[in-house]
């Protein structure tokens, strides 16, 4: 009797992990298909791979995501934690006004002021470097992980900081010493959530990167898309070096996910 | 030199303050200038090159004759409204499938999350290869199964095709949803579901009774990112329509990426400026609306 009262509810996880399968199945069957012959399963045919990276110079591509990923990571997480412990602890008018811009300017969607920051990097000679690209994907990112972390904050008792600034801490270093450490969750969530994606970042890029040796990934896959564009084969060897680095992290980090999701977007 | 130490001690202890300035600063220079800049390029003729000149409101009055930026602001708000709910519901009931207690758990809902890692570029493209006329893998399908469906132009067509990229946007975002959902779900105290069953509420009671109103801000907080992720879709359509045919299936984003190479500069960001004005009053209509259910725990 309990088996048969359970199978609708296995049925419906089936069918959604089937659902949110498919296109991977897809992926996975070109990567590794044989282009001379046409065929619903995988041949383990892995000279795609090699001709993909010989042809697609993902290589650099791969570099270029990851310098401007982890630098835009860095700053988004030491900027947005000390923005939102200041929020989250001093309740004046000034650190109210600023919260609100920023929930506010979250309703802004990104590509409204595409044209003038095109203008300003421009004009500080930014247009194809890294140095540009982390700035403007950091600050596009800054509004919702300041809005995490300053729930997430908020969450964690004062008493906490208190204790080590009795112990001889200034409010500064108490921060980083003793708060910083218990925002794990919330840096996961905020790594996770915005490490994708800058990684998949493909409006900005387009506008900021404009030179061969300064592709991102996604820059590379479209280039390589209208190149050799019949050739599915390829597409989706390139595509899946380009996933493999960003899903190792998701992997990773996916642990604290719910938990940094859930207590910095919802509880707070 | 006393002087000196005692300043730099005030400002030693007084660092806490400080912490926000970085964020600030970042945040003033590459978002709040240029949005300011917005407002006032949108009253010239800016063609990317020369100076600006002042021409008031004409780039306002010229849209309401320009067909095409009108069609990329309706294809532009016709996706965004039709994701949003979708992307809401399904998320939604992904979330109660999956709250329950069953084997496996985290590699499910890890794997319903997977689609939304991957570049929506890349995303749009492996769809492309299901549904291309004449050699799609749907087409093939179709075609040995006899199904009707397989002479359908999935990407052909304007309507059809709108509607196709809302279906991939909803099914590679669904995840995100769904896990807001999932944390919201978490939150109801275990007492409250409990004692409604001892009272012998069906299942649907507790949903419209308890559950969806102890959830409004994951409801809030979803609908709003939805709508906000939707106005700004560009690599599905890049990657599936390109915008085509013709100009059918344009986003405004894929428009001001067109324009700003073009002599079209100042009119394009009168365009964004009206995308704007058009979001706003749903938007808040929504917040005040939601505002008013929201229940304390």
């Amino acid at each position: 009797m309990n088996i048969i009262k359970k199978i609708p509810k296995y049925f419906m996880i089936l069918i959604i992990s089937f659902i949110s399968i498919i296109p991977f199945y897809v992926l996975l069957l070109l990567a590794l298909g044989d282009p001379s012959k046409k065929s619903f399963l995988p041949q383990w045919y892995f000279k795609n791979f090699v001709e993909a990276w010989n042809k697609s110079n993902i290589g650099v591509s791969i570099i270029n995501s990851f310098i401007i990923t982890t630098g835009a990571i860095i700053i988004i997480v030491l900027f947005a934690s000390s923005a939102g412990y200041t929020i989250a602890r001093f309740n004046n008018k000034f650190n109210l006004i600023i919260f609100w811009t920023l929930l506010a300017c979250m309703m802004i969607p990104g590509i409204i002021n595409t044209i003038p920051l095109y203008v300003l990097i421009r004009s500080i000679n930014g247009i194809n470097t890294h140095w540009a690209m982390i700035l403007i994907l950091a600050t596009n990112a800054l509004p919702f992980s300041v809005f995490l972390y300053t729930s997430f904050i908020k969450s964690i008792p004062k008493d906490i900081e208190e204790a080590a600034i009795i112990d001889g801490c200034t409010r500064f270093t108490a921060f980083w010493r003793v708060i910083f450490p218990l925002l794990k969750p919330v840096t996961a969530a905020v790594v996770i959530i915005n490490g994708v994606g800058i990684w998949n970042n493909y409006a900005q890029a387009i506008f900021f990167l404009q030179i061969k040796s300064m592709r991102t990934i996604p820059l590379s896959i479209s280039m390589f898309f209208q190149r050799y564009g019949a050739d599915w084969n390829l597409m989706a060897a390139t595509s899946i070096i380009g996933i493999a680095p960003i899903l190792v992290m998701f992997l990773f980090f996916q642990k604290f996910f719910i938990e940094g999701i859930s207590v910095g977007s919802i509880k707070g | 030199m006393k002087f000196l130490k005692t300043f730099f001690n005030k400002i030693n202890s007084n660092l806490h303050y400080l912490m926000v300035l970085p964020a600030i600063i970042l945040f003033s220079i590459f978002f709040i200038c240029p949005l300011l800049s917005v407002i006032g390029l949108s009253l010239t003729d800016y063609n990317g090159l020369t100076a600006p000149n002042f021409i008031g409101f004409k780039n306002f009055v010229d849209f309401f004759s320009d067909l095409r930026a009108r069609k990329d602001i309706i294809n532009t708000v016709f996706f965004a409204i039709g994701s949003a709910p979708l992307l809401n519901i399904f998320g939604f009931i992904y979330a109660l499938v999956l709250d329950k207690n069953f084997k496996a758990k985290s590699i499910v809902r890890a794997i319903v999350y997977l689609p939304a890692i991957i570049s929506p570029l890349i995303m749009g493209y492996i769809w492309y290869f299901i549904l291309q006329p004449k050699r799609g893998i749907l087409f093939i399908i179709a075609k040995t199964l006899n199904l009707g469906i397989a002479n359908t132009n999935w990407l052909g067509d304007r309507y059809i095709a709108l509607l196709v990229l809302v279906f991939v946007n909803v099914w590679q975002y669904v995840g995100i949803t769904m896990i807001i959902y999932l944390a919201g779900l978490q939150l109801i105290p275990v007492e409250v579901m409990e004692a409604a069953k001892i009272d012998g509420a069906s299942y649907f009671r507790t949903l419209r009774s308890i559950i969806i109103p102890l959830i409004t801000p994951a409801i809030k907080i979803n609908v709003i990112t939805n709508i906000i992720g939707s106005l700004s879709v560009f690599e599905i359509i890049v990657a599936l329509t390109d915008g085509g045919p013709g100009y059918n299936t344009e986003s405004l984003s894929i428009y001001i990426l067109r324009m700003v190479h073009g002599a079209f500069a100042g009119y394009s960001t009168a365009v964004a400026v009206i995308l704007f004005f058009i979001i706003l009053p749903p938007v808040v209509i929504f917040l005040k609306w939601i505002r008013s259910k929201e229940v304390e725990m």
